[in-house]
């Protein structure tokens, strides 16, 4: 026979403030670990939400990252021509030779930090359709124009329209402010391909985006490009290309897993804490179930599961606790390309569940023990108190 | 003063008594704070290890020359006879951000192509090696030294054959293992930059210029004449100290002083509601007692101070075992090559020792603080009719 739920709810009721001290402990112990999660996978998800199916990226080989490739200029005519690659309305091969630089520039807060700028041509546009004008203008060409993406405009110094930045040996002008899906491009500047090539003194390539007609030649497509020994390059999938960027969460996820596992068996003490005063403080009762017939596992089961409940409600409190944050924009470095990635702190369900399961398995370690003292409570015991 | 030291005394007996009186609680209540505790000292170990870089009497005289763009921008090696020039310069190191991969990329190291003519007078005691090492090194041309964390991760013995293969240039240099050092950071590599230099087929280039000044106070006063050098020229640059480097580096990561010091903040809060639950447990199947001592003659003082006390008992001694036990536990870590390099000394501070017992002390006030004063302001007669 079950002992009914409501008793374990009636009992953390009437230690109201033993319950609610409990369980805040808890739940500070979840909203942290959902926050980390939420870190992670905020940033993760900026790069596995980048690229289209079927692009690919054209880089030096050897080379793991545009940042460090650079190639001859008259290579783009030969990767344009190749067979397979996807054309637009006016018959022109889908290919954007494009460059990439850094600059190191103070953010609002004062320190500096490395932002990327992607030099690039009409056709850079054409392979992102993710990337939107939101204000101002798109760039015009030879006059050191700037396009500036809505999240590095809010973090960084002069970085907004009508604003202009010195690099190097000319001042740059902010025309306009784009948004990208909160893909990685929403970390980058854009400015006219030509420009960024003579600022920088730099007659090269960093990389050639190109869409291939379909899966196929893309296949065919990199093959072909890293068999060209004259040429010297690969062709890496987008999509494969930024997913390998996740990497940059790594110092997160392990920092986030140690605090987990830490705070996670600090909380399993103070729950068991909380549920041997219960027991001690109940002996009474517990004799009085027994005495009415309930079986030692029923006990064992219904402490259980009080110690459940209080760690749930706790784990409640913490989603509650850490869902503000949801949405709040942040940066940390991407060592692959050597610049600053902006993403946004993302709870999702999924995570909320997680910090559910993560208090739930809390109360469960916490109170087996003192569940098992409560089923060992004898009956002999009680009547001779 | 010595009086009232003697009341304490006199206390103590009793006090421990009513600490270990319920020892379950007790005990589970100190390690919760422990573990607590130990995450804390091990986050502020994080964040002053990010905040002070390790730093020696050489490296406090080292700046860093940079392309004023970023450090992704490329300086002429001529640069670095003009620095030479400048009074109060005793060295002089060009160097070069290899990213060589050595057999796989997960066998992530640090390899710097350096000019070899100053470069041990440039580090000085932080590029340990013997004479004989140095000389081997400074010999051949295609030889490099590694430091002796790395030699020993991929168990290189000197005159070993090392292969790398070149990301950011085209190039895949065959070194020769000529020393091993020793130092604050054992986890690089550094061959030589004329080497690499042939690979670029004279590119003449290069990324970086650690400068030594012969004194700590000249130190400003060259980085200003650095850069005022090449202000006009066609790489301008920014010099640092090596220290600012570093820190600036280490912002690039984003806000992590807030996101350590939140989390620590949580932490904290989450104990005193521990501490709290368990005194406020404690405190109440006593009132009773509290009621026979205060029968007894003992004042509102006293009892408050008894029971304050018994709480910092419990909270400090759980954080001194917490931050004690953090610091135990990583000075037989080699967190450094776990990390790969990225954690350095990882070594908890006394400060932090320090602050984490403050942090117990406070934690035990605050959270016997407002059971202890009801218990201490309840009448006697109250408190002997309560029923607990």
């Amino acid at each position: 026979m079950k002992i009914p739920l409501k008793y374990n709810l009636r009992s953390l009721l009437v230690r109201w403030v033993g319950t609610l001290m409990t369980a805040l402990g808890i739940g500070l112990t979840v909203a942290i670990f959902i926050v980390m999660n939420a870190l992670v996978n905020g940033l993760d998800s900026t790069f596995v939400q980048t690229g289209h199916e079927n692009n690919l990226i054209v880089i030096r080989q050897g080379s793991q990252n545009e940042s460090n490739s650079y190639f001859d200029r008259n290579l783009y005519d030969t990767v344009r021509l190749l067979d397979g690659i996807a054309r637009d309305s006016s018959g022109e091969p889908l290919a954007s030779g494009e460059i990439t630089v850094i600059i190191n520039h103070p953010r609002l807060t004062g320190e500096s930090s490395n932002v990327l700028i992607r030099g690039v041509t009409e056709m850079g546009f054409k392979l992102r359709p993710e990337v939107r004008l939101t204000a101002g203008r798109m760039f015009r060409g030879g006059v050191r124009e700037l396009l500036v993406s809505e999240s590095l405009s809010r973090r960084f110094q002069n970085m907004q329209i009508g604003k202009s930045i010195h690099i190097a040996r000319s001042d740059w002008h902010v025309v306009g402010l784009f948004e990208a899906e909160g893909t990685a491009y929403d970390s980058e500047v854009f400015a006219g391909y030509e420009d960024v090539a003579q600022e920088w003194d730099r007659p090269i390539y960093s990389s050639i985006l190109i869409k291939a007609v379909d899966a196929q030649a893309a296949g065919r497509l990199k093959k072909r490009i890293e068999d060209d020994q004259r040429i010297h390059l690969q062709g890496l999938d987008q999509k494969e290309y930024f997913r390998a960027q996740t990497i940059s969460s790594v110092g997160i996820k392990a920092l986030g897993f140690f605090i987990a596992v830490v705070m996670g068996i600090g909380s399993c003490f103070a729950a068991m804490n909380m549920m041997y005063s219960a027991v001690l403080g109940r002996i009474k009762e517990v004799g009085t179930l027994r005495a009415l017939g309930f079986k030692k596992r029923s006990i064992l089961s219904s402490f259980l599961i009080e110690s459940v409940i209080l760690a749930l409600f706790g784990g409640v409190l913490g989603c509650l606790m850490a869902l503000p944050l949801h949405g709040l924009s942040t940066g940390t470095a991407n060592f692959m390309s050597f610049s600053e990635v902006l993403f946004h702190f993302r709870i999702t369900p999924a995570i909320l569940l997680k910090g559910l399961a993560f208090a739930a398995v809390v109360g469960v370690l916490g109170g087996i023990l003192p569940a098992r003292r409560a089923a060992k409570i004898k009956l002999v015991e009680v009547l001779r108190d | 003063m010595k009086e009232e030291d003697q009341t304490a005394m006199k206390f103590l007996p009793f006090l421990l008594r009513n600490v270990f009186r319920n020892r379950r609680r007790t005990l589970l209540t100190v390690t919760s704070i422990a573990i607590s505790l130990f995450l804390v000292a091990t986050l502020l170990t994080v964040l002053s290890e990010l905040n002070e870089p390790p730093s020696t009497p050489d490296g406090a005289l080292r700046l860093i020359t940079r392309h004023k763009v970023s450090l992704a921008n490329i300086l002429p090696i001529a640069h670095k006879d003009k620095i030479a020039t400048i009074p109060g310069v005793k060295a002089v190191v060009a160097s070069m951000w290899f990213g060589g991969v050595y057999k796989d990329p997960s066998n992530f190291f640090a390899n710097f192509a350096v000019t070899t003519d100053h470069v041990f007078e440039l580090y000085g005691d932080d590029l340990r090696m013997s004479d004989a090492e140095k000389q081997a090194f400074l010999k051949d041309r295609t030889g490099c030294v590694a430091g002796r964390k790395l030699a020993k991760r991929f168990n290189w013995k000197l005159g070993e054959k090392i292969f790398l293969k070149g990301t950011v240039f085209q190039m895949n240099p065959e070194l020769t293992l000529r020393g091993i050092y020793e130092g604050p950071d054992e986890g690089s590599l550094f061959f030589h930059w004329e080497y690499l230099n042939e690979g670029l087929n004279n590119a003449n280039i290069c990324v970086m210029f650690f400068i030594k000044a012969d004194k700590a106070e000249d130190v400003p006063r060259i980085a200003e004449r650095v850069d005022a050098l090449f202000q006009n020229s066609t790489a301008p640059t920014k010099t640092e100290t090596e220290k600012a480097f570093v820190l600036g580096f280490i912002s690039m990561m984003g806000n992590i002083q807030l996101l350590i010091t939140s989390i620590c903040s949580g932490v904290i809060f989450a104990i005193v509601l521990v501490a709290a639950n368990t005194m406020a447990m404690s405190i109440r199947e006593r009132t009773r007692e509290i009621g026979i001592l205060k029968a007894l003659g003992f004042r509102r003082a006293h009892v408050l101070f008894l029971l304050l006390s018994e709480a910092i008992v419990i909270t400090l001694s759980g954080s001194l075992i917490g931050s004690w036990g953090a610091r135990l536990l990583y000075s037989n870590m080699d967190l450094s090559t776990m990390t790969q390099g990225f954690l350095q000394r990882f070594y908890v501070t006394p400060q932090t020792l320090t602050l984490c017992a403050l942090i117990g002390l406070a934690v035990g006030v605050v959270s016997a603080g407002i059971p202890a004063w009801q218990a201490s302001r309840r009448s006697v007669v109250d408190a002997l009719r309560r029923v607990v």
